[in-house]
């Protein structure tokens, strides 16, 4: 389970220091997939940048697994919107990598897991490309089999769609809703896109305006359906949603 | 395949100028400026164990000089661009002799350091390390700030940092900069080669002129452009084999 308490992020800017976010306390549930949605420049990438270790100067405090969240005893995933592959590694050797930072052995039984989650997600033929010959939704999915190769504690992606054409999109999200049913990886993603809160979040967390705050924590009933457009309650819950936004991220 | 191709390039570079060389030659007619045909007919006087004791007396001044300039200006590059305190230091001191002309220091470096391959390695290094200070702090400072964040997030050791962010995000600058600091020192090459030693391609070319033996003279100038172009053939093979990802 990750337990955020009371989190506040500033920094100081040139002039003075600003105010990112906070305060915000939530827990989100061991094996939950919560969706972040909010207005720009609200600290939706500050969070998850604290929740990823990135940002280290907050006060408060993350807890994962009861322990102070820390990325050397934490096994983090984290995907940033322009899916942070290294352009000098191939495919392969970046699927690796985390397992190579964290000083994972690679015996038999992670090969299989490896060889199972590359085909899984379609790139065990790309193995030798460098990320410069991939299109972009290879790129992700190279980005996706990283992550769940590592096995992390928590999984964290910003925008992880947004960078790709609304057909490998939908592609993608079904992708990875299919990979993430078998491992059931703690995820927290940031997203702009309302319909994509609705299929891929267990939850669905709002943001205020900056500093951002919690605004409301939704159940969705919705999440992976099928035909999501067409169900009526689709309409309701995004209906809803949208009036949260009309009214200036506010209830 | 890069490498074949320029190695295309220079044989038609190679070709063009000869030819501008000899329609030059015929129409000079002079013994200052001989035909190419006479000057390659001639290099077979250069064979033997002189001429490898020339070329290898220049190789060895000029590896030496690249060698310790890059391992002694990338850790300072690298020492700048990750601590401010350093870079507060350093940098005034870098850029207030940056612009000095070094070779004028070449009568205090020989002073101090005598007439050998000391001081000729000297100022190379003092010509070279310069240059390879600044690009490979700047190199290192325009690594966009977001590649490090996922491996951050990993909880990457600083030596891990170092090896698979750094390092190679650099490479592909840190080999431009060999290649000039090639073109460099060569030419410092013959500039020190023209004291206090009797074996390298510089002293060759000078002592041939003296001599008045221009033949000869070509030769050495040839000899040493060819000296130039194998190095860069090289860094250009050492650049396929390291930086697989740009080709």
């Amino acid at each position: 389970m990750l337990q955020i308490n009371d989190l506040n992020v500033h920094y100081q800017s040139k002039q003075h220091p600003v105010h990112a976010l906070g305060p915000i306390s939530l827990s989100v549930e061991e094996g939950g997939i919560y969706a972040v949605i909010g207005p720009s420049g609200c600290g939706k990438s500050t969070l998850l940048h604290a929740l990823s270790g990135i940002i280290v100067k907050y006060s408060g405090e993350i807890l994962l697994k009861g322990q102070p969240l820390c990325p050397k005893t934490h096994s983090i995933g984290f995907i940033p919107q322009n899916f942070g592959l290294l352009p000098w590694k191939n495919v392969e050797q970046n699927c690796l990598l985390s397992l190579h930072i964290k000083k994972v052995g690679i015996d038999s039984k992670v090969r299989e897991r490896i060889t199972y989650i590359m085909e899984k997600l379609d790139i065990a033929s790309l193995q030798h490309r460098y990320p410069n010959e991939l299109s972009g939704g290879q790129r992700q999915r190279a980005a996706i089999a990283r992550s769940f190769i590592m096995n992390p504690d928590i999984l964290l992606m910003d925008e992880p769609f947004s960078a790709l054409d609304a057909l490998t999109r939908e592609e993608a999200q079904e992708l990875f809703i299919a990979i993430w049913n078998q491992y059931k990886v703690t995820t927290v993603f940031v997203t702009h896109s309302i319909e994509e809160a609705i299929y891929m979040g267990k939850k669905i967390v709002i943001m205020s305006t900056s500093p951002g705050t919690l605004v409301e924590i939704i159940d969705n009933p919705l999440f992976n359906t099928e035909n999501l457009r067409e169900n009526e309650d689709y309409l309701k819950l995004s209906g809803h949603i949208r009036s949260i936004i009309k009214n200036g991220w506010r209830l | 395949m890069k490498s074949l191709k320029r190695l295309y390039g220079f044989l038609q570079g190679f070709i063009m100028l000869n030819l501008l060389w000899y329609l030059l030659a015929v129409i000079v007619n002079m013994r200052v400026l001989p035909k190419p045909t006479e000057v390659y007919f001639n290099l077979d006087r250069l064979y033997g164990m002189e001429l490898c004791m020339h070329i290898l007396a220049s190789l060895y001044r000029v590896a030496a000089g690249l060698g310790i300039s890059l391992a002694v200006g990338i850790p300072l590059g690298m020492l700048m661009a990750y601590s401010k305190l350093w870079n507060r230091i350093l940098n005034p001191l870098v850029y207030f002799t940056y612009p000095v002309p070094k070779t004028a220091l070449l009568p205090i470096v020989m002073l101090l350091f005598g007439l050998g391959d000391t001081s000729k390695i000297l100022l190379i290094v003092f010509i070279i390390v310069f240059q390879v200070i600044v690009s490979s702090r700047d190199a290192i400072i325009n690594i966009s700030p977001e590649i490090y964040n996922p491996i951050r997030s990993l909880g990457a050791s600083k030596r891990q940092i170092l090896m698979y962010i750094t390092l190679p995000a650099v490479l592909p600058e840190l080999l431009t900069n060999l290649r000039l600091g090639i073109g460099t020192a060569l030419s410092i090459l013959f500039f020190t080669e023209a004291y206090g030693t009797h074996y390298g391609l510089g002293y060759y070319i000078m002592d041939a002129w003296t001599r008045i033996d221009y033949p000869s003279m070509y030769a050495g100038i040839i000899l040493i452009s060819l000296l130039g172009f194998t190095l860069f053939i090289l860094v250009d093979l050492l650049e396929e084999a390291l930086c697989k990802w740009r080709f």
